[in-house]
């Protein structure tokens, strides 16, 4: 499922934020390197050199001054544009957030949502899943409320406006961004945008307790129509089962304890401790990126929470037989 | 002069003291190997066709003995004679003991024939042990041998009737016993565990119940058998026989009655009474119990 | 009795952890590497607990340790190739109560997963 490079800074993509980070590392390398191969050049050649008098004044103001002010004073402008760029809803790179600042002066910089509003996601960082209220057109008043992915249009920036139930947490998505944290209390704001479509793993960067290590989650761009689309089936209520077996499904999970903690809009369940259920077969993982998603692994989850995600706020359930369980799973999954 | 006398002395004192250990340990070492080698070469034969040297028969034999005594020290045995008792001790005698022991005028079972060693006749051994003796190995069983346990599926008060029945036995003629035999009443089975049970009887009954023939269960000692699957870390799983989710109710439902949970199973009815099914329940559960969900932020 | 079967069980668990005296029964047409891969693929260690397997694992079904010497399968069928391969592919159609789903495998896969179980020693 994890395809090599899906979590991976080294890897961003394609007109991300993160590829802009990972062109300054480049830049800082590259230029570090020639810097130092520079210096281990001279060394080498005051070792080994023949001429025993050098006009040391002139060398440290021009290496020692001159040198480095310029080097320093065009990275740090470097580093600066590619901040106000990464911040930057509107933008399309360094160079031209720099130009937008000298044309439009300090306006650039008041004026983030520029022409289209874009798609605004409320990401709350809870122990141990991520909480996701997409805003934006066509969501509704309520706005679309998912979990433990995202789902963002190829080409166009989105706003995440992230937060925390609980304790600490941190958003990381290496292949798109930079870490940002979420602090109980707090509403941090990312910019994400990538060009082309793919998907991209990401997980908590802040310990967050006892299950920190499997709190993930995918991030998956797809072109700006399928998006409007998926969007429209995530804001739909979930439709009665016409399958006896997956009636059976949604049977058992109304009679039993699910519905105290989570929410099935289209049915009575209305739980809000744990996440929103509605669409959980469309996604592409389950339990915070901990297990891929098909019926297996539903019934496991299910059944094994405790197992699988020590200490996590679902139980191992008891309560269902076997085939219940399996009727649970299938209608789960049905739900896309 | 007398100093390095002394010197000499406790020299030579720790010379010896050395020869002796090294040889205790070369000893021991050399046993170890040569043991292993017996082992390992498989020429010990273990057919019950081939007699036992009368040696080790002997050995083997008062061992028992030895240590039936100094077990049974404690034991006292109540008032043996009450006819009623002794009848019941009859029934018992002819449902289980007979079938291995044989009774007067009756050979022993096909299953007793052929067996090392040999089911004693229980005519002899009653004029010869105490009773409180045979209660003992009645109760207990005789391990390395065919004789079960019987603790865990008679009542104390059938135990003290067979052995009633035992010291009677040496004065039946084959037809008194054909007689009596024919008018007894069946032989209770035990419903409640032995006073003496402690808080450690799961292991136990799990043995007596011969669950560990088909399963490996943690803390019970047995063959490394797949038939069924592992019985390690119960309390972590979700199901029992993949069907009915894994409670101690469940677990006991289970263990008193299979085919009706999973019809179909291989697992045979054991006829277990509730409260061993109980025990053994409890016990199963308390190895990896499972960590609750937490209530908040942890 | 007891002795008969418990030397008739040391004998049997001997031979088969000590001498290999009993072969691995062959799946015609499995690969336990490529069964390997499909198990950490499909994580069916949300509900096993697999030697040799990365990822998850979880007691929700049974252990499958020591697979080739297991008796029987789902506790009701014999452990034999095609009845394994039956069982992988569709579960609840062998026994209707079962918590285990069916998830799809094909035939190629279930005979892969086959072979890696019974390499299980």
């Amino acid at each position: 499922m994890n395809a090599p490079g899906i979590q991976s800074a080294l890897h961003p993509a394609t007109g991300s934020g993160a590829a802009l980070i990972s062109e300054l590392t480049a830049a800082l390398f590259v230029g570090g390197a020639v810097l130092f191969l520079l210096v281990m050049g001279l060394l080498v050649r005051a070792v080994f050199s023949q001429e025993k008098r050098v006009d040391a004044r002139r060398w440290v103001l021009w290496g020692g001054v001159v040198l480095p002010v310029a080097v320093l004073t065009v990275l740090l402008l470097y580093a600066l544009a590619v901040g106000g760029a990464l911040a930057d809803v509107n933008s399309r790179g360094p160079l031209r957030f720099v130009l937008d600042c000298i044309s439009s002066g300090a306006r650039a910089l008041a004026a983030p949502f520029g022409t289209e509003r874009p798609v605004r996601i409320e990401v709350t960082g809870k122990q141990w899943w991520w909480e996701v209220r997409y805003w934006g057109p066509g969501t509704g008043v309520t706005g679309v409320p998912l979990a433990n992915e995202l789902r963002l249009p190829a080409g166009q920036p989105v706003e995440l406006l992230l937060e925390s139930a609980d304790v600490i947490h941190s958003f990381w998505v290496p292949a798109l961004a930079g870490k940002v944290d979420m602090i109980p209390g707090r509403v941090n704001r990312l910019v994400l945008r990538a060009s082309a479509p793919g998907v991209h793993r990401g997980q908590c960067a802040e310990y967050c307790g006892g299950q920190h290590a499997l709190m993930a989650l995918y991030v998956v761009v797809v072109p700006e129509p399928e998006f409007r689309a998926w969007l429209q089936q995530q804001a739909r209520p979930a439709t009665a089962p016409a399958d006896p077996f997956l009636a059976l499904g949604r049977d058992s999970f109304m009679r039993g304890e699910c519905a105290e903690c989570h929410t099935i809009r289209g049915t009575s369940a209305r739980g809000a401790r744990g996440p929103d259920l509605t669409h959980v077969g469309s996604r592409l993982s389950l339990a915070a990126g901990v297990l891929g998603n098909h019926e297996g692994t539903m019934a496991g989850w299910i059944a094994g929470a405790q197992d699988l995600k020590h200490g996590n706020h679902m139980p191992s359930t008891r309560e269902f037989t076997g085939v219940e369980l399996r009727a649970l799973s299938a209608w789960l999954s049905s739900l896309e | 002069m007398a100093r390095d006398d002394d010197a000499r002395r406790r020299e030579q004192g720790k010379f010896h003291a050395l020869l002796v250990a090294t040889g205790a340990i070369g000893l021991v070492i050399v046993g170890a190997l040569v043991g292993g080698v017996v082992l390992l070469s498989g020429t010990v034969s273990t057919a019950a066709t081939k007699q036992h040297f009368l040696l080790t028969h002997r050995l083997l034999d008062a061992g028992l003995h030895f240590s039936v005594r100094e077990s049974a020290d404690d034991i006292e045995a109540p008032p043996l004679d009450d006819p009623a008792l002794v009848g019941r001790g009859l029934a018992c005698y002819d449902q289980h003991c007979a079938q291995c022991h044989g009774a007067p005028g009756v050979a022993p079972g096909a299953a007793a024939l052929g067996m090392l060693p040999i089911p004693t006749s229980l005519a002899h051994s009653a004029r010869e042990w105490r009773a409180e003796w045979l209660y003992y190995v009645t109760r207990k069983g005789v391990r390395m041998t065919g004789m079960p346990a019987w603790e865990y599926r008679l009542s104390d008060t059938d135990l003290w009737a067979t052995v009633a029945f035992l010291k009677v036995l040496p004065t039946l003629s084959p037809a008194d016993y054909a007689a009596r035999s024919a008018g007894a009443t069946a032989c209770g089975q035990r419903e409640t565990l032995p006073s003496s049970a402690t808080e450690a009887v799961g292991p136990t009954l799990l043995r007596q119940y011969a669950c560990h023939s088909c399963h490996v269960i943690e803390g019970v000692v047995g063959p490394e058998t797949y038939a069924g699957p592992p019985l390690r870390d119960w309390a972590r799983r979700a199901y029992i026989a993949g069907v009915l989710p894994n409670t101690r109710e469940n677990l006991e439902r289970w263990i008193r009655d299979p085919q009706q949970v999973s019809p179909g199973t291989l697992m045979p009815d054991l006829d277990v009474p509730a409260e061993h099914a109980r025990a053994m329940a409890r016990y199963l559960f308390s190895h990896a119990p499972p960590v609750d969900a937490p209530k908040g932020p942890t | 009795m007891s002795r008969r079967r418990a030397f008739g069980a040391m004998a049997a668990s001997i031979a088969a952890v000590g001498c290999g005296a009993v072969d691995p029964p062959r799946v015609p047409g499995g690969n336990a590497e490529r069964g390997r891969a499909t198990i950490e693929r499909l994580e069916c260690g949300a509900c096993h607990v697999i030697p040799g397997v990365r990822g998850v694992r979880s007691h929700v079904g049974p252990p499958l340790d020591h697979f080739r010497q297991r008796a029987y399968l789902a506790g009701r069928f014999a452990n034999t190739p095609e009845v394994l391969v039956r069982w992988l592919v569709d579960p609840p159609r062998m026994k209707p109560d079962t918590a285990m789903p069916a998830v799809g495998l094909t035939e190629t896969e279930a005979r892969d997963i086959a072979a890696y179980l019974y390499g299980l020693e």
